[in-house]
């Protein structure tokens, strides 16, 4: 198999035949690779595009070159915690050496550990293909197990995460799996959220692993918003939240978990972020 | 011999092969490299049922690279293998085919990416059949038989005083189902063999392997040629646990089969998902059991119907309903007892042999209900255990009295003792329930009832002193080797870096059976001290006359033959090893140990069994995630009767590792099904326990000697997996209030039960 | 293509297309058969190597990537006399070997969380060593010999 290793995306791009695939870190590639599921003729890595590395911030927000190892975004202390959490959550210390952000998107699988926190923070996916460069929202981007908006031979390059997303605002996620180790997420959540004087102001949720694409959960949201600590922080209205967010979700089983698991282990990771959260967003005015 | 006079018994020792493990130089199966060594891969049917009517190859031949395709009509002998006879399984599809990984064909190239390719090209036609799926409809009536002689692979019973009689002077009776999963057995290499044609007109295989003689009789057979044509060589064994037996048979003839043909090395090795469909699990088992008990706690009478998905062939399905026969009634004194076990066909990848062999699963059933009467009774759980515990001289579910070596009652007092440090009580916060179980075992040492219980071992001195021994059973990755090389040093009073176990090789010492049933350290372990006595002998008799004394006024110890009554009379060891060789003093012998035979009645299961019981008792403590399910284990102690410990640093290791296969077992492992596939043939979907989920196993041991071991030592391989399986089910019980009969019991089912209370 | 790299510290040149793996590399051209294949799916990490200094699984790395990389494997280990390096010393001494397939791996991870992280926690050897799975000691025992291989190397 042939393989290049451009050190620019237009170089890229002009690489890119109709047997070639693009590979960042390879793990989810190498599978395919492994299974002899695809069995192209030319490789294009990524990995050497300088501009498509690193996390930097500006006036906007963040931007996150769609190259940068999930490891350097479980490290960084300077980015949302659910993005963080969200990519420590992924694989093993092996897989997060070699894995990225922008594979962990493109993938697109509903499982995906970024995913749910990169629908929270609103971000925007910036495109470059043949016909030229495009932002698509997260909500825009994935459209089913593995698929996405890509077109042929476009290139995710950089993920941004809008000022607006930042400031002022706190974040959570949560996942579980069969095992604690190297686990798939079976549900994993994040929630975005923004609390002034014990009052959720604004708030964003998303759900993995229960739907064909991480959803949106806006009907929890809508009964958040608005809401003091100290009406969240009652036993009924955190019933009704789980109830909600168990409703909410389309889950399906499969050999990861069953239906109603998912469900109910959707209600349950809500209310321990939400909790959290608002906790946290008290103490912090104290 | 009182304890303090062993130099190298009893006190911890490192591995003898561990450097060459953590430097990477031992070279395992898949490491070993031929001139012309081609590759050979599997063509499997994808299909769980069904009449194989033709395949072809041609278009695989075509591949670049590949040299040849087998199929069952270029196998050069019966096309048959097993573990009792008459065999059962085919190594290539001819007919019928009854699971999904049977291979039907075999394609041997240059390269294994040529092999793999071409594979894909093998088109078998196959005319699909309603899978059989479920034991209850491989025993319908109008069910298909998925070989000639029915779908009861094997069926036993075992019967003890009079069971109706027992449960009618009971004051209260327990009758519950439980069942278990299959498990896998997810050593981390796949299987592995290398065929080499010697030129000599024999073959060698290198393999992975659990009972390299089994693959030599299998290989020679299939292969038309003597035993003696064929000689098989353990390479490095990257874990086992039963596992690779049979299907080690099944691609050393592959292999063997191709590299005569060709003239040429042949190596197969399994990628993950071939070593999860295509090679046996634990039996997956319904359990209904019925316990009758006196209000104190007694226990009158026990009866159990056992029922083993066996999978699409024997296997070792004939020995795990008896060992599960033998061992369903726990380490208990009861005088009624009345067991059924059977074992049916279905067309799903075959059961056999896995760490525990069939007594986990009646573990968990056993202990499970012997809970449930505890809590019904109101009598403490080690009360209800230590009431009907065996004691010496008490006649066990077998009618077989043991009068010394029985240490149940031991590992109990043990536990109790261990666990009076924390709280065990059942409670409950804002966010967790916790909850201690608990869980006695029994477990047969050595073959038994399996059969013919005999180990060849050799020990050899060179005139420098240094010594090979060789044993006819595996080291596995379990230590074997290690307490083969202590015992020698032990007996010739040398330094044990002065000793070289080495890997089997089936040239070299009498059959020996298989790695199983814990029986290294005993019966092998009896064969090495064996030969090594009669070493010790000619160096003695040499010393003697160095000495000019008699013999028994010599030992040998820390490397010197020293005068007993003046301890600085020296001679070293290899001065004394050099004149006997010059003498003409044999410095080797071939040595043969015999375990004393079973003799029961075969209808009953009444009579001498085993000649020896590992026995058990663990207690787990448990915190559960009231939102998620999520069980953490907070404490866990493992107390087993082990005769003597001869190791303590392997023995521990056993034990911690054994332990953690019954936790996955108990909580996490299931091998999915749909349709008569198996959807997580990987280890991200197969949940096997990282590091992030062990337990903090605390080992204490019992030692009642055994007589029929070496120094008192019984076996430990496998019992610890059923005491750490039982106690988990009973601590999630004490934990919920809910009692789960079936296993493993995962988060998702306890989310679901607590949310369902 | 030619793949220029260090291995071992040694600067290895062979020619490999993008579908051959490190993995197949280090062990059919360099003879490496210390990094073993336990999943070929980067589940196990018992195809553990140092690339730069992190652990990575050899198993789904093209070889093109290996390209300009320093790269280090159960072979490279040494201890400061020659002999057994540290951690692979404290393995044996602890009895955290059993069947020794997913040791090597198991070492180079260990080797990696030290060098960055010299005095870990519990858990943050868990968390470090979560991507190799031993299915023989229930890994209490290589837990120990992580946490003696830290002491010995911290009063080297």
């Amino acid at each position: 198999m042939d393989y290049c290793k451009p050190r620019t995306v237009d170089e890229a791009l002009s690489s890119f035949g109709d047997d070639s695939v693009y590979i960042a870190g390879g793990t989810d590639l190498g599978v395919l690779l492994a299974e002899m599921l695809i069995s192209p003729v030319g490789m294009i890595d990524l990995c050497a595009i300088d501009d498509m590395k690193g996390i930097s911030r500006s006036d906007e927000g963040l931007t996150i070159g769609a190259c940068t190892l999930i490891s350097d975004i479980a490290a960084a202390d300077d980015i949302p915690d659910c993005l963080s959490l969200g990519a420590a959550a992924i694989g093993s210390p092996q897989i997060r050496n070699m894995a990225t952000i922008g594979g962990n998107i493109c993938n697109a699988s509903p499982c995906g550990d970024t995913l749910t926190p990169l629908m929270v923070l609103d971000a925007e996916f910036e495109l470059k293909g043949a016909g030229g460069r495009r932002a698509l929202a997260a909500g825009d981007f994935f459209r089913g197990p593995k698929k996405t908006a890509l077109e042929p031979g476009e290139i995710l390059t950089a993920v941004r995460i809008p000022a607006a997303s930042l400031e002022g605002s706190i974040t959570g996620f949560r996942m579980t799996g069969k095992r604690n180790g190297q686990v798939i997420s079976q549900v994993n959540m994040a929630v975005w959220a923004v609390i002034i004087d014990g009052k959720i102001e604004n708030i964003r949720i998303s759900a993995g692993s229960v739907a064909p694409v991480p959803l949106r959960l806006i009907r929890c949201e809508k009964m958040l918003q608005g809401k003091t600590a100290a009406e969240i922080m009652k036993d009924a209205f955190m019933k009704n939240l789980a109830a909600a967010a168990e409703v909410e979700i389309t889950p399906i089983s499969d050999v990861r978990a069953g239906e109603d698991y998912r469900r109910s282990v959707s209600g349950a990771l809500l209310v321990d972020i939400v909790t959290d959260l608002v906790s946290e967003g008290v103490k912090d005015e104290d | 011999m009182s304890e303090k006079e062993f130099a190298i018994i009893g006190k911890p020792q490192q591995k003898v092969d561990g450097i060459e493990l953590v430097t990477g130089k031992a070279r395992f199966s898949g490491d070993l490299r031929f001139t012309g060594m081609l590759h050979g891969y599997a063509v499997r049917a994808g299909v769980p049922a069904g009449k194989l009517k033709s395949v072809d190859t041609t278009e695989a031949l075509k591949v670049e690279g590949v040299l040849d395709v087998i199929t069952a009509s270029g196998l050069m002998g019966p096309n048959l293998m097993g573990i009792l006879p008459p065999f059962d399984q085919q190594i290539l599809a001819v007919d019928q085919i009854r699971y999904a990984g049977e291979s039907v064909a075999f394609v041997v190239a240059e390269t294994n990416a040529a092999a793999k390719r071409a594979s894909r090209l093998v088109v078998a036609d196959i005319e699909r059949w309603e899978p059989i799926l479920t034991t209850d409809a491989a025993l319908a009536d109008d069910a298909r038989k998925i070989h000639e002689n029915g779908n009861i692979t094997f069926t036993k019973k075992l019967i003890k005083g009079d069971v109706e009689s027992g449960f009618a002077d009971a004051d209260l009776i327990i009758e519950n189902d439980y069942e278990t999963s299959f498990q896998e057995h997810a050593y981390i290499e796949p299987e592995a063999v290398c065929a080499v044609p010697s030129g000599d007109n024999r073959i060698t295989i290198y393999a992975s392997c659990q009972s390299p003689y089994h693959l030599r009789g299998h290989i020679a057979a299939n292969l038309g040629l003597p035993h003696s044509k064929v000689k098989v060589v353990q390479a490095y064994t990257g874990g086992s646990f039963g596992g690779k037996d049979d299907v080690a048979a099944e691609i050393g003839i592959l292999a063997a089969t191709a590299a005569v043909k060709l003239e040429r090395p042949v190596m197969v090795a399994h990628d993950r998902d071939e070593s999860i469909i295509g090679s046996n699990l634990r039996h997956a088992m319904k359990m209904h059991y019925k316990t009758g008990l006196k209000k104190d706690g007694t226990i009158v009478a026990r009866k159990a119907e056992l029922l083993l998905d066996g999978g699409a062939y024997a296997s070792e399905s004939p020995f795990v309903v008896m060992k599960a026969l033998i061992h369903a009634a726990g380490p208990y004194c009861i005088p009624n007892v009345m067991i059924e076990s059977t074992a049916v066909y279905t067309n799903k990848t075959y059961s056999g042999a896995f760490r525990g062999f069939g007594v986990p699963q009646v573990t968990f059933a056993s202990e499970s209900q012997l809970q449930e009467a505890a809590d019904s009774l109101g009598i403490s759980a080690l009360d209800i255990r230590m009431k009907n515990a065996l004691k010496p001289g008490d006649a066990n579910a077998t009618n077989q009295v043991f009068n010394e070596s029985v240490g149940i009652r031991q590992t109990i007092e043990a536990v109790a003792e261990r666990t009076a440090g924390f709280d065990t009580s059942a409670s409950e916060d804002a966010d967790y329930l916790y909850g201690t179980g608990y869980a006695s075992l029994i477990q047969g040492i050595s073959n038994g009832a399996e059969g013919i219980d005999v180990v060849g071992a050799s020990v050899q001195m060179s005139q420098d002193g240094s010594v090979v021994v060789g044993a006819g059973l595996t080291e596995l990755g379990q230590g074997a080797r290690t307490v083969f090389a202590q015992i020698a040093a032990e007996v010739l009073g040398v330094p044990l870096n002065t000793v070289t176990a080495r890997l089997v090789d089936t040239d070299s010492v009498h059959d020996s059976g298989a790695t199983v049933a814990s029986r290294a350290t005993t019966t092998g372990g009896m064969a090495v001290m064996k030969a090594a006595e009669e070493v010790k002998d000619s160096l003695l008799s040499m010393a003697a006359l160095m000495f000019k004394t008699e013999a028994e006024n010599i030992v040998l110890k820390e490397g010197f033959a020293v005068l007993v009554f003046d301890d600085s009379a020296r001679i070293p060891i290899p001065d004394v090893a050099t004149a006997a060789y010059w003498t003409g003093f044999p410095l080797m012998n071939l040595a043969f140990s015999r375990a004393p035979d079973a003799d029961y009645d075969h209808d009953t299961h009444q009579g001498t069994i085993y000649n020896a019981y590992n026995y058990g008792t663990h207690a787990m403590r448990i915190k559960i995630e009231k939102s998620t399910g999520r069980v953490e284990v907070l404490n866990h102690i493992a107390s087993h009767d082990v005769g003597k410990v001869l190791n303590p640093l392997g023995l521990t290791g056993q034990v911690e590792g054994g332990s953690l296969i019954g936790f996955g077992l108990a909580h996490m492992e299931k091998v999915e099904y749909r349709d008569g596939f198996i959807q997580n043939a990987n280890l991200a979907d197969y949940a096997v326990p990282t590091v992030m989920d062990r337990i903090p196993t605390e080992v204490i041991s019992v030692e009642e000697a055994n007589p029929n071991g070496p120094y008192g030592a019984k076996g430990i391989g496998e019992p610890p997996v059923a005491g750490a399986a039982a106690a988990f089910a009973n601590a999630v019980a004490a934990a919920t209030g809910i009692r789960f009969r079936k296993i493993p019991v995962t988060r998702e089912d306890i989310l679901t039960a607590i949310r369902g209370k | 293509m030619k793949i220029s790299f260090s291995c071992n510290g040694e600067t290895r040149d062979i020619e490999a297309g993008a579908e051959i793996r490190a993995l197949d590399i280090l062990r059919e051209d360099l003879g490496l058969t210390g990094t073993k294949e336990g999943c070929g799916k980067g589940e196990c990490g018992a195809c553990t190597i140092l690339l730069d200094g992190k652990p990575v699984c050899s198993c789904l790395l093209p070889a093109p990537k290996l390209e300009g990389c320093e790269v280090v494997t159960v072979e490279g280990l040494k201890g400061p006399d020659g002999g057994l390096h540290p951690i692979q010393q404290a393995f044996l001494d602890t009895g955290a070997v059993q069947c020794g397939f997913c040791t090597p791996g198991m070492i180079l991870s260990t080797k990696a969380l030290l060098d960055t992280n010299p005095a870990p926690t519990v858990k943050e050897i868990e968390t470090g060593l979560s991507g190799n799975i031993c299915r023989c000691t229930g890994y209490g025992k290589i837990i120990e010999a992580v946490q003696l291989s830290a002491q010995r190397m911290r009063n080297e």
